[in-house]
């Protein structure tokens, strides 16, 4: 099985976000990035899949040269080679746009199945998987917790709401978004470390892609950032006075109808 | 071991500039992977280790050591042809630091493994004797310990009583004895045991090295030590009743085995130094965010001159900590240089760096710090050991001292004064002999240093010189006395100390200047100056009275106390 794995890096959870003064996105310089949560789930799921059916897993990420970092980790893990985007002169918040670059790169290669990761932690937006798919032409399922490889095709479980789950059959080629927590993601291992830098790592920009300046404009699908900024508190304390027995009534009451915590 | 040491060269009154400057680099290679090992590392113990569990437990759970072993922290020094991962001197360092950052037991359960477990493998051992240990202590199926101490021989370990007696005809050494606080004693299949063995003619008893292994009959480990600290570390007694040793377990020659000890302590010393690195910062995380978060007065107590005084002592010693450190292991893996006493300097400034760090922690985050609840009293607990094994300070200081010295004594017989026989009583000194004699100390300059550190440069220099001077001076006066003067081998270790650690702090700001500018540099080099101007003083003071006249009222006073049998001046009689 021949598996490709979008992986991107977005800033560590937790972060101290300075938003630049347009307004228009945060300052990245003194960021640290790590990879996004639901992709380390899809290269592990990928990975399991080549170790139980074999074939190749084949990294692909977009992003600037310091994604070159979260690539190694990937390889290191245990991916056989990865493809890089370097997208430093055509930064777009866009999922569409991204996901016709990322479709691009993808369709150079022969592939079985492409994983993402649900959705990023920068944006959650939960877009670029399925636009992607669209993109390419084949099936998709999202928010996908197990996959199960059948003849000729996969079995997909996937997550509804309330704790409601649904199994779909796919036929091959397909593309899965991963959800967070699925599996146990391993560790890299010294050796799979030292190892990766015998691993490629294939640089490719606009031109190799087939693409143009044009095809990455900003503001062609409409979807516009106009302004990005904190959200501002709303916070309200309640203080209840009197009885205690009264006041824990009104409490629970509280919490579980305004709050909806318990 | 070869003749390059900066410090003794010091000693002997020569700044050997080529050997500290440029400050080691490591390749971009290399540091990449290392900071990827790093964070895996970061991971596992985010998600695996419970220190709190581990120190309550008294021990380490066993995924807990396989996940590390799978991820290859077991085999880091193992060059690869026997599974390991071959890392140069500084990444094994570097990640050690991680490791000592993260738990002090484990800390020590994976240095008994392999900064002193299996290193006198790695440094003697055969083919074979490599063959068959290394990928299994590679892959931590094996742990392996150091066995040295014993109930009579711990600070003068050349006087081990272990026995072991070789049967030519049966290819065997027969082996009878103990030794006791043994890191791993409880846990480790693999031990490298030192023990006497009647050699050559004479039948004189000589340490040698052997490679012991927990399936050999006759071999036996005691219960568990109750501990201070470091509760989830293994230490116990071993009891050796007539082993057969095969002579081919024997490693390196015999009747060498005590410079076999000493190698390997000297490595040990570094990872030990390392770690308490780890430990500091560690510490430091935790007494800055208690500071800015904890108020009185109104005030978050980060404000107050007390407190930063504290913070700033922790990150002034960690810097100059891994200056050094990173320095010794830099030129370690440069090449062939004796770092007996470097490391040794490591060893004790970081013992007492990390003792000084949990210290002040404490006092730092105030009642709670008292409390079981917070891990504080933990990490002061863990860190306590440091400055006890792998050599106590006091041992390493006159170590220092004395080695140095003895630099100085091959100086003064090159240039023709009388010092006839060199200081090797202690056992430990090396045979070095001085062979870059250069100009006299009053004209040594270090030369191309950058304009920024012009004065500590100067400092370094009139302050090396006034080391050199006092030894003279101390050495033509008490000759092999000197031995006997620890008060004054005790100053003169610690302006060694000092020294090389100016050096050290001084070599890798300078890199970092002439890399970055002054300007991304200007804090490495607010912490380089407020170092130096500390540690010239203190050299200054030892250097003054390093001959004090006040020594024998000290003795005195000491030796009454013994007489007493305790304190004689209570007011209420
Ligand atoms: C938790 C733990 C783990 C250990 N792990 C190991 C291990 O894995 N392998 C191993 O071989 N050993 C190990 N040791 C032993 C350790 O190295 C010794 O305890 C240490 O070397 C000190 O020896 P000692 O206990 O006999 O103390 P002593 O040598 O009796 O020293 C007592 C005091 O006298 C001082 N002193 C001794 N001689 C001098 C001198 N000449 N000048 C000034 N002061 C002096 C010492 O500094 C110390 O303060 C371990 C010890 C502990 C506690």
């Amino acid at each position: 099985m021949k598996i490709i794995v979008c992986m991107k890096q977005v800033p560590v959870k937790d972060s101290l976000l300075k938003i630049t003064d347009d307004g228009s996105w945060v300052h990245e310089t003194d960021l640290n990035y790590e990879i996004n949560e639901s992709d380390h789930y899809a290269l592990e799921e990928a990975l399991r899949l080549k170790e139980a059916h074999s074939g190749e897993v084949v990294l692909l990420s977009m992003g600037p040269e310091r994604v070159r970092e979260a690539i190694k980790q990937g390889l290191a893990k245990g991916a056989d080679r990865a493809i890089h985007i370097d997208n430093s002169s055509f930064t777009t918040q866009d999922p569409f746009v991204n996901a016709r670059v990322l479709a691009a790169a993808i369709k150079r290669e022969e592939f079985d199945l492409v994983l993402s990761g649900l959705q990023t932690d920068d944006y959650g937006s939960a877009q670029t998987g399925v636009i992607l798919a669209e993109n390419l032409g084949v099936p998709s399922a999202t928010i996908v917790m197990e996959i199960q490889k059948q003849n000729g095709g996969i079995k997909v479980k996937r997550e509804l709401e309330s704790g409601w789950f649904q199994w779909v059959e796919l036929p091959l080629p397909s593309l899965l978004t991963i959800q967070s927590g699925i599996n146990q993601i391993r560790y890299a291992t010294i050796k799979g470390i030292m190892m990766a830098k015998k691993k490629e790592i294939k640089a490719l920009g606009l031109s190799e892609l087939g693409l143009s300046e044009s095809d990455v404009e900003e503001g062609q699908t409409g979807l516009v950032f106009s302004k990005i900024y904190v959200p501002e508190k709303t916070k309200k304390t309640e203080i209840f006075e009197g009885d205690p027995r009264e006041v824990a009534q009104k409490l629970a009451d509280k919490l579980k109808n305004e709050a909806k915590v318990i | 071991m070869t003749n390059n040491s900066f410090v003794k060269a010091l000693f002997a009154g020569s700044i050997e500039q080529d050997l500290i400057f440029p400050y080691p680099k490591m390749d971009k290679e290399e540091e990449e992977n290392l900071k990827l090992i790093l964070d895996t590392v970061r991971q596992f113990a985010k998600d695996n280790i419970d220190s709190v569990a581990i120190d309550r437990d008294e021990t380490i759970p066993k995924e807990v050591l396989q996940g590390l072993a799978e991820i290859g922290l077991f085999g880091m020094s193992i060059p690869e042809e026997y599974g390991g991962s071959g890392f140069s001197t500084t990444a094994y360092n570097r990640v050690f630091e991680e490791i000592g950052s993260i738990d002090g037991s484990l800390a020590v359960t994976l240095g008994g493994h392999q900064s002193i477990g299996l290193k006198a493998l790695l440094l003697h051992g055969t083919e074979e004797q490599k063959k068959k240990y290394l990928p299994k202590l590679a892959s931590g199926e094996w742990i392996a310990a150091f066995a040295l101490t014993e109930p009579g021989a711990g600070s003068d370990a050349a006087g081990i009583q272990s026995l072991a007696v070789k049967d030519v005809q049966k290819g065997h050494y027969v082996l009878n004895g103990s030794k006791i606080w043994i890191t791993n004693g409880g846990i480790a299949d693999f031990f490298t045991v030192f023990a006497k063995t009647p050699v050559g003619e004479s039948g004189e008893k000589k340490i040698s090295a052997l490679a012991v292994t927990r399936d050999m009959e006759g071999f036996s480990s005691g219960k568990e030590e109750r501990k201070l600290g470091i509760h989830g570390s293994s230490t116990t007694e071993l009891i050796f009743d007539n082993i057969k040793v095969p002579v081919e377990n024997l490693i390196g020659p015999e009747g060498k085995g005590f410079k076999v000890a000493m190698e390997v302590l000297n490595s040990g010393r570094l990872g030990l130094a390392a770690g308490c690195a780890g430990g500091i910062k560690t510490l430091i995380r935790m007494s800055v965010d208690h500071a800015k978060n904890r108020k009185q007065f109104n005030t978050p107590i980060a404000e107050f001159e007390m407190i930063q005084g504290k913070i700033t002592k922790m990150v002034v010693d960690v810097f100059v900590l891994e200056s050094m450190v990173y320095l010794t292991t830099g030129l370690i893996d440069r090449g062939d240089i004796d770092y007996s006493i470097e490391s040794s300097i490591c060893k004790v400034y970081a013992s007492e760096a990390v003792w000084n760090a949990v210290n002040e922690a404490m006092q730092i985050a105030g009642g709670i710090g008292y409390s079981k609840e917070y891990p504080y009293e933990r990490a002061l607990r863990d860190a306590r050991i440091n400055l006890i094994f792998e050599g106590t300070n006091e041992v390493l200081r006159a170590f220092i001292a004395l080695a140095g010295m003895q630099e100085h004594g091959e100086y003064l017989k090159k240039v023709g004064k009388a010092l006839q026989h060199p200081l090797n009583e202690m056992g430990v000194l090396t045979d070095y002999a001085l062979h870059r004699i250069k100009k006299r100390v009053a004209t040594e300059r270090l030369a191309d240093v950058h304009e920024a550190l012009k004065n500590e440069v100067g400092k370094f220099e009139e302050y090396a010189k006034e080391l050199h001077l006092a030894t003279e001076k101390v050495l033509s006066k008490y000759r092999k006395q000197i031995i006997h003067r620890e008060f004054i081998l005790n100053r003169l270790a610690d302006m060694t100390i000092d020294l090389y650690a100016m050096i050290a702090v001084i070599s890798r700001v300078d890199s970092l200047l002439k890399e970055k500018g002054e300007k991304k540099t200007h804090k490495q080099l607010t912490i380089c100056k407020t170092f130096c101007e500390e540690a010239w003083r203190r050299i200054r003071r030892n250097a003054r009275q390093v001959d004090n006249n006040i020594d024998p009222w000290r003795k005195e006073i000491s030796t009454d106390a013994c007489e007493a049998n305790g304190y004689q001046f209570d007011w209420v009689d």
